[in-house]
């Protein structure tokens, strides 16, 4: 399959990554758990009869992709395919709520019409007037993932069009009482930058949006290429997970010039990204970028970002990096994650 | 009715989320769909919900409030004379 | 563009109208729908409703699938892990032969109906709070995969009503693509009462038994299936039996509002014309339309539109949610197993309770069961975002 071109980005999150060539001068700091993405000024976009509407899954989605085709020049858009992990939270469980404080009268509309889990992709395309090829990718942490190969094959497929590709998810006080009560969120000391020496058990959940404009052909302001994607739900040796796919890709780990880890601070499962650390990717530059932006189904988009952006400055921001390795160039990106020890996943970028 | 039709503004102004529009701003004879607010068929949706919630008026047809939801002073008019809240 | 069809070597499928594929079978061919009050008395549902019930409690299916009963199993997983596993048994495949293999689920349901019921009950006690992982749509495709030993890629598609036809035509690509020896591919719906009250809530329930493209239509009857089908390679399939091949596929969108259907169906259009050219057929080689014809207003005047302007003369088309009431996410897949059967059986399924033509069209749908040699079969799947799907089967 042919490597798949993106020529912009805009990302929302508990960072102010929507910012224009925002690169971690500043971060945001938190004390908290459930924490809500910055919000940019959505009106930019977004009309306020559409707005009023609008979960913080679907407002974040629209401005971002609005912003990258912004960024890449406005092109026309043919396709959108946008992966989500929990779809729209806020408003299923409005509905849920109204369900129960009902007593066989009418129930509002709005919440289950926006609960729909394609509902942003909707959005997005309804606000471009785009007829083509629409998919949300529903699949926990491997939703954007799905996207992604799912572009690619699109693009291969449909040599001249241009896309956008998203992620995104929202958090909710209620669903992350619900997680908390199963031991999946960090509920006694979560903080941002998490502070991975406290070994805690649990999560920092947060939310946010990823979005790229990308197509087959390379242009002069191509931020990067995808060149390869791989998903599995369950890996025995993540290490040769991770061998294999850089030699189907022809490639070694020497040639990485740096991998990007989704270590997030519980200590149950960051042990598999320890360990990788210090054996396969233990001569190489290695970052994580959780410990700033928290942990949500489709955070990897965010990573993605991050990706591109250190091929256009061409250095790893200090609030990221793991190690103490650098490089003098970086051409190829290896981005590795797995959530509570299910869907590993594998992005390969490249300048 | 006077009242009802201020009562009827602040309503729809909440229970629809127009949160940039002030009771000011709706007159008593703006068109509430198409080129004056600009209301859709979800907001046509609510608004049967709320003249159920509110006013006790069950509207079994969708088509049927196209004329009711006219304007402020329809709604108004057509709740005055089926209003059994 | 890889035009060659693709291969179908195994269907799995539970309705309101057959626990198996050969009780579906054998109710399309008698015209024996299951719409029927709903029999759960759910204190969530304010009215009776008419719905495509599968009439076999959660227990049971956890007793025939041999799961353990601590463990948490939406409805819509253990409809789908039923409907899977037929369909990879029929396929009579070998999940250890090496081979690489997909499974591409689709829901919108997933785990609502516990969430539902065991909202404001997570929290104040142990007793339920299993299903709090099971919530999201992603899940049940995990557990379906990982008690069948899919291991290559999984992955959930959650497009509204065009779900499972999207998750078709994914296996379908990744196959032609060469990332996939085969795929079962397909989609899993249960009922809810979040379901149930949300069309409700937009006035599109009907309280009578749904008459599609009937002028006189009120709405929709929701229903609750699961259905797979194993798409193979030419190389997988090679001295196997096939029943029937995916020829053509497409996606498009309306983008003309959230929830409705534009007037002059343009994303259904769009979506059909596509699966035509992949397909390398002409609309007048189609023999029967299995329609999404969900007998809401705007679904069958739009739906109707579209067929109006691909087809020159539309050709026999029957919407079979009259049977199994609409399914929703796995409506794609019930209908592409529908439209095997028909090929299989040569013969256009009714559409049950069609009275009178819709004043806009002349479009008269197969009001009885027709037997007439079936070479090609379209089925569209409509959702809600305009998400316009379309199928294209031969023989």
């Amino acid at each position: 399959m042919k490597k798949i071109h993106i020529h912009s980005s805009c990302s929302i999150s508990i960072q102010p990554g929507f910012q224009e060539d925002y690169f971690f001068e500043e971060i945001a700091e938190y004390a908290e758990n459930g924490i809500h993405a910055i919000d940019p000024d959505y009106k930019e976009f977004i009309a306020a009869l559409q707005l009023r509407r609008m979960g913080k899954s679907m407002r974040m989605a629209v401005y971002a992709s609005q912003k990258a085709i912004q960024n890449a020049g406005n092109p026309k858009i043919d396709a959108v395919i946008t992966g989500t992990g929990e779809g729209c939270l806020r408003d299923s469980e409005k509905f849920v709520e109204a369900m129960w404080d009902n007593d066989g009268g009418m129930l509002n509309p709005t919440p289950f019409i926006q609960s729909t889990h394609n509902m942003a992709a909707a959005t997005v395309a309804l606000a471009l007037g785009c007829k083509g090829y629409n998919m949300t990718y529903t699949n926990n942490s491997n939703s954007f993932e799905s996207a992604v190969l799912d572009a690619i094959l699109y693009l291969n497929e449909n040599p001249e069009e241009m896309i956008l590709i998203g992620g995104l998810d929202e958090i909710s006080e209620k669903t992350l009482e619900f997680w908390n009560s199963v031991g999946y969120v960090n509920s006694n000391n979560p903080k941002i930058p998490i502070d991975f020496k406290s070994k805690s058990i649990g999560e920092v959940n947060s939310e946010g949006a990823g979005f790229f404009v990308a197509s087959a052909e390379k242009k002069e302001n191509s931020l990067g290429s995808i060149s390869a994607v791989k998903t599995q739900l369950e890996v025995e040796d993540p290490e040769e997970f991770i061998l294999e796919f850089l030699e189907e890709n022809g490639i070694s780990v020497s040639e990485i010039d740096v991998v990007i880890l989704g270590n997030n601070g519980d200590s149950r499962y960051d042990g598999i990204y320890n360990d990788l650390s210090e054996t396969v990717f233990r001569e190489i530059p290695q970052m994580i970028y959780k410990n700033l932006f928290g942990e949500f189904d489709t955070v990897i988009s965010i990573a993605v970002e991050i990706g591109l952006k250190i091929f256009k400055f061409q250095r790893i921001p200090f609030a990221l990096k793991l190690n103490n390795s650098i490089k003098e160039n970086y051409q190829k990106i290896l981005i590795y994650n797995q959530r509570r020890n299910k869907n590993h996943s594998l992005i390969l970028l490249e300048k | 009715m006077s009242t009802l039709k201020q009562e009827l503004k602040e309503k729809i102004i909440t229970q629809l989320n127009l949160e940039d529009i002030t009771i000011e701003d709706l007159q008593d004879d703006t068109p509430l769909f198409g080129d004056g607010l600009g209301l859709d068929s979800i907001d046509a949706l609510e608004l049967i919900v709320l003249l159920d919630k509110q006013y006790g008026i069950k509207l079994a047809d969708p088509k049927e409030g196209r004329k009711v939801f006219e304007t402020i002073q329809t709604m108004a008019d057509y709740i005055e004379a089926n209003r059994t809240k | 563009m890889n035009r060659k069809p693709i291969a179908i070597t195994g269907m799995g499928i539970i309705s309101a109208i057959g626990n198996n594929l050969a009780e579906n079978e054998a109710s399309l061919l008698e015209s024996r729908h299951g719409i029927r009050k709903y029999s759960v008395k759910d204190p969530l549902i304010h009215q009776e409703k008419l719905v495509g019930e599968i009439l076999k409690p959660n227990e049971e299916f956890y007793s025939e699938l041999n799961l353990n009963p601590n463990e948490a199993f939406t409805r819509s997983a253990l409809l789908g892990l039923t409907a899977a596993k037929e369909a990879v048994q029929s396929a009579n495949l070998d999940l250890n032969d090496g081979r690489k293999t997909g499974f591409i689920s689709a829901t919108t349901v997933g785990g609502m109906d516990a969430t539902e019921k065991y909202y404001f009950d997570f929290l104040k006690s142990e007793a339920n709070r299993k299903f709090v992982p099971t919530q999201n749509c992603g899940i049940h495709a995990e557990q379906i995969a990982q008690i069948l030993g899919i291991k290559d890629y999984v992955t959930t598609i959650s497009t509204a009503c065009s779900s499972a036809a999207n998750a078709i035509m994914l296996g379908a690509r990744m196959i032609k693509a060469g990332i996939l020896d085969r795929a079962i591919v397909g989609g899993a719906d249960s009922l809810s009462a979040f379901t149930i009250n949300g069309f409700s809530s937009l006035m599109i329930y009907s309280d009578e038994h749904c008459h599609p493209f009937d002028d006189n239509r009120k709405g929709l009857n929701l229903g609750e299936a699961a259905a797979y089908i194993v798409l193979e390679s030419g190389k997988s399939s090679a001295n196997k039996e096939v029943l029937g091949y995916l020829a053509g596929y497409g996606n498009a969108n309306d983008a003309f509002h959230q929830t409705a259907s534009s007037d002059d169906g343009e994303g259904a259009f769009l979506a059909m014309k596509t699966a035509l050219e992949i397909a390398g057929l002409k609309p007048e080689e189609i023999d029967y339309v299995n329609a999404h014809g969900t007998a809401t207003p705007n679904n069958d005047f739009s739906e109707g539109k579209s067929l109006s302007r691909i087809f020159k003369s539309v050709p026999d088309f029957s919407s079979t949610k009259t049977f199994t009431g609409h399914t929703l996410a796995a409506a794609g897949a019930v209908e592409a197993v529908f439209s095997l059967l028909a090929l299989k059986n040569q013969k256009v399924f009714a559409n049950l309770n069609w009275k009178t033509p819709m004043k806009e069209f002349d479009l008269k749908p197969q009001t009885e069961i027709k037997s007439k040699e079936i070479r090609t079969v379209l089925s569209n799947s409509l959702g809600f975002g305009g998400n316009c799907s379309c199928l294209i089967f031969v023989k």
